[in-house]
């Protein structure tokens, strides 16, 4: 009796409740003048997110309807787009969460360039991204080549950056950043936080190398500090924190401190395995 | 120069702004203050000196940001630097001038 209850609420969870209004923003720039909307109107449960949605429509109505996904968990960062104005995964949205009145409004994301419709073009952002050396860089190249052991490192020094590990690289807090809004040059809150992830990583030494990317023109210092790159964070990374860190980083490092002690080698039988 | 040694310098400025700009009131309507400042021209002008000085950085940095930000060229960026920089120096003569002048200086 209790397990087909059970059953049941979460069959409701698939039971449609009602219809909701799908406006889309289409636009091919190949081959439109202008971008237009178009508006679906679709039968949803409780449990449908945006991105079942779009997917029913892309199967029954509109083969042509362009937007990109991959993992459907919000785990790849593939599917950000601007729901009702605000960017959002929309793998993990679910319709009736966002809906205002029965309808919700979707759009690429802001601050990128279209490919087709919901599609944007992430080269830049990527670009950026690369640009800051998102890798571990050692300067003991023997050891790395030859490893006898494995770095050490503490917990407390591995909170300092653990939070930005999370970062899925959705591109929704470079779509949120005013500045980018106006200097398509400026890194951007995702480059910038991983940069500083990377430097205050005691496995790191390459502080140099990234400090000559990300102290110039249009770095870290083009940050105003507006914080909606944190507002529309999906995973709750706070880059513009990340930002104001890497800042005081780069200040302490023209007074000569380190931003953090060499890891040491603790010998391991890793060594013994590779050289086996 | 690196990005963060004229932010640094941005960020001086404006701390020599508030000191500089507090002695510069205090010493116009404070009368023990007046007394001791602008009693001594030297002092006064060394004062209004640096405020002009700090002054002018923190103002034109500010614009050299605004504008760098608004057209990111990199060409743009390194003439808006100059430009500024140019008008900054120019200012500050035209500036340091006329503070003899009211001084009696010259």
């Amino acid at each position: 009796m209790e397990s087909s209850s059970v059953m049941e609420s979460s069959m409701d969870l698939w039971k449609p409740v009602g219809t909701v209004k799908i406006r889309v923003y289409k636009y091919n720039p190949r081959k439109d003048f202008a971008p237009g909307w178009k508006e679906y109107e679709i039968e949803v449960s409780r449990g449908t997110t945006i991105l079942d949605a779009l997917l029913r429509i892309k199967e029954e109505t509109d083969p042509s309807l362009a937007f990109r996904y991959s993992c459907g968990q919000a785990l790849c960062g593939s599917c950000a787009m601007m729901v009702n104005g605000r960017q959002m995964l929309i793998c993990r949205t679910r319709v009736l969460e966002v809906a205002k009145g029965g309808k919700i409004e979707l759009r690429p994301l802001d601050n990128f360039p279209i490919i087709r419709d919901l599609a944007c073009d992430f080269k830049s952002f990527f670009d950026k991204h690369r640009a800051v050396k998102p890798w571990i860089i050692r300067k003991d190249v023997e050891e790395l080549e030859n490893p006898t052991g494995d770095y050490k490192q503490t917990i407390e020094e591995y909170a300092r950056y653990y939070q930005f590990t999370d970062c899925l690289k959705c591109g929704a807090c470079y779509s949120a950043c005013p500045t980018v809004a106006t200097d398509h040059e400026y890194l951007g809150p995702q480059a910038l936080s991983q940069a500083y992830r990377y430097i205050v990583d005691t496995r790191d030494d390459g502080l140099e190398e990234r400090i000559a990317v990300v102290d110039s023109d249009h770095g870290c210092w083009r940050c105003h500090f507006a914080t909606s790159c944190s507002d529309v964070c999906p995973k709750y990374v706070d880059p513009a924190q990340g930002i104001q860190l890497l800042k005081k980083l780069i200040l302490r490092s023209k007074l000569g401190f380190k931003p953090h002690k060499p890891a040491e080698v603790l010998p391991s039988k890793i060594g013994e395995v590779k050289r086996g | 120069m690196r990005e963060s040694t004229k932010m640094l310098l941005h960020y001086v400025t404006a701390l020599i702004i508030i000191v500089t700009g507090l002695i510069h009131l205090l010493a116009n309507n404070d009368p023990n203050v007046g007394k001791l400042i602008s009693s001594n021209t030297y002092l006064y002008l060394g004062n209004m000196a640096i405020f002009l000085a700090a002054l002018l950085y923190h103002a034109f940095n500010g614009i050299r940001v605004i504008l760098i930000e608004l057209v990111p060229d990199k060409c743009w960026t390194k003439l808006i630097g100059w430009a500024i920089l140019l008008i900054g120096v120019v200012t500050y003569i035209v500036g340091f001038q006329v503070l003899l002048m009211a001084l009696g200086l010259i």
